[in-house]
């Protein structure tokens, strides 16, 4: 037990280690007076103005807009992106239609279509959720579609062999084994809906923390913009590894996605 | 036969074609049709435009700064990237202080240091870069540290019982042996170089191809809107299918088979 909490204690050291060097280093420059400090608060402003922040509300709310946002996106995302994964790999015509429109569309920056999103469904919300839900469909269909497409076939011959109807096959045999590629999909994705809802908060915008972050710069208050990167990285983090825990969760069979966290490919 | 197999194909185009063909006809259709909205332009009139724009250099001057700024970000990063993914493949220090660093920074936003960055560096083409250095650093740096890493074990002792010193071994076994995950860093990496770009360039810039998409919604001039949209997609897909090929003559005699593998 006590080598366990020892072991536990030293990762957690040894992860903490390189972002205390940087947080000196920054120290450092900030109070040496060789950047303005203006630019480069000390931490203790930052940290100072980030707990007000929080105690007033302010921040919690912008917070609260940026991830319902980004979270809406990409459950939009999620639902599309394994629907059509799993047809294009299931259905022939299905795959003759949709597989060029996202071989070709992967490298194509989707975010230039923000424009036409806007005059589509207007400055609020609802333009921000679809941008971030075409954005993180790509990914997620297209891990689906190979997902299943690997399945082999003697696993569905065996099924059907054994009297299983479609849906059986589909639930206890292609979703099973196309999981882990589903899911590595999705942690691709989950970066790109924050990625997109701070970009697109960063034009025309009045709520959000991609706003909260350009407001605050512009109003030469470095310290609150500072603040409100922290509750981006903050964000963005949690949601990663909440991510990898449900990933964990639901494939207890494959080895944990959390340590060599980022094996992300195409 | 061969008639079949012929069918088949023009079949399977056809298909991939209905739901691209069908958008651009439902557009030419109701275009300047009564009650549609303006922003509904004839595709006939876009491609028009878009000659047009190419023709009298208009657009060439934005895309040429556009590309610029990205492929100056992206080698940036690139080089970081890899650099540092090597070495600390090879430095046990090196990983103790970036592995961690890079695994908790990776799902951050780095855009969100885009109104500081400003603030640092101005709003000219140097914050761009450094920011899109910034993001196409974290994928290239994790998948060559990965790559590298993942270097079969026994080729590193067959090398080493041949009697090859420590650069070579790096040289020639443990490069090769990241190199195909080092391109899959660094396709992500693209992608990514040009969202930011793209960002960078609608918030403050008076060049480049965001700046003439917002400039031109802004005077409703959906042509060229639609233009400069098509003309930043088509860079971002050249890109990717150039940085293909060159992964492909550089794996094709090391990995005959990952080679073909897009």
């Amino acid at each position: 037990m006590r080598q366990r909490i020892l072991s536990a204690v030293r990762r957690m050291l040894a992860t903490l280690y390189p972002l205390a060097v940087l947080a000196a280093i920054w120290e450092l420059l900030s109070r040496s007076g060789w950047v303005s400090p203006r630019l480069m608060p000390p931490l203790e402003k930052i940290f100072s103005a980030l707990f007000a922040d929080i105690a007033n509300g302010e921040l919690l709310f912008h917070t609260g807009v940026s991830f319902t946002r980004a979270l809406s996106g990409f459950g939009l995302a999620v639902v599309v992106g394994i629907i059509l994964g799993v047809l294009m790999a299931r259905v022939r015509w299905f795959e003759w239609m949709f597989e060029p429109i996202f071989s070709f569309g992967y490298p194509v920056p989707k975010i230039a279509l923000y424009p036409v999103f806007i005059l589509l469904l207007g400055f609020g919300s609802s333009s921000k959720i679809a941008l971030i839900a075409l954005e993180c469909t790509f990914p997620i269909a297209v891990n689906t579609y190979f997902g299943i497409r690997a399945v082999a076939p003697r696993f569905i011959w065996s099924a059907q062999n054994m009297g299983a109807g479609p849906a059986r096959i589909f639930f206890k045999v292609l979703l099973p084994a196309a999981l882990p590629s589903i899911m590595s999909g999705l942690r691709v994705a989950l970066p790109l809906s924050m990625v997109i809802v701070v970009i697109t908060e960063m034009i025309g915008e009045s709520a959000g923390l991609g706003y909260y972050i350009s407001y605050a710069s512009a109003s030469f208050m470095y310290a609150s913009s500072y603040a409100g990167v922290i509750a981006i990285a903050l964000v963005g983090f949690l949601m990663d590894r909440t991510l990898v825990l449900i990933r964990d969760r639901l494939l207890f069979w494959e080895p944990s996605g959390g340590a060599q966290a980022s094996k992300l490919s195409y | 036969m061969m008639a079949r197999q012929f069918g088949f194909t023009a079949l399977r185009w056809a298909a991939g074609l209905t739901l691209p063909v069908a958008l651009l006809v439902a557009m030419q259709l109701t275009a300047g049709q009564e009650g549609m909205p303006r922003y509904v332009v004839a595709p006939t009139d876009i491609a028009a435009t878009l000659w047009q724009l190419l023709t009298n250099g208009d657009l060439v001057g934005d895309a040429l700064g556009s590309i610029s700024r990205s492929y100056s970000g992206f080698v940036l990063g690139a080089v970081f990237g890899v650099a540092i993914g090597l070495l600390s493949a090879v430095w046990r220090q090196a990983q103790a202080f970036f592995d961690p660093l890079v695994s908790t920074l990776y799902p951050v936003p780095k855009i969100a240091l885009l109104p500081v960055i400003i603030t640092w560096l101005g709003f000219g083409d140097v914050s761009k870069i450094v920011l899109i250095s910034l993001a196409v650093f974290f994928p290239t740096f994790i998948n060559t540290l990965y790559g590298a890493r993942s270097t079969p074990v026994n080729l590193v002792w067959a090398a080493r019982n041949m009697g090859a010193n420590r650069f070579y071994i790096f040289w020639h076994v443990v490069l090769p042996a990241a190199l195909p995950q080092i391109f899959t860093g660094l396709r992500s990496g693209l992608a990514l170089s040009f969202v930011v770009l793209f960002a960078t360039e609608m918030v403050g810039s008076h060049n480049g191809l965001g700046d003439m998409i917002i400039r031109a919604e802004e005077a409703m001039r959906y042509d060229w809107m639609y233009a400069a949209i098509l003309t930043i997609g088509l860079l971002g897909f050249l890109s990717d299918r150039a940085l293909l090929v060159i992964r492909r003559k550089l794996l094709a005699n090391k990995y005959p088979g990952e080679a073909r593998r897009t």
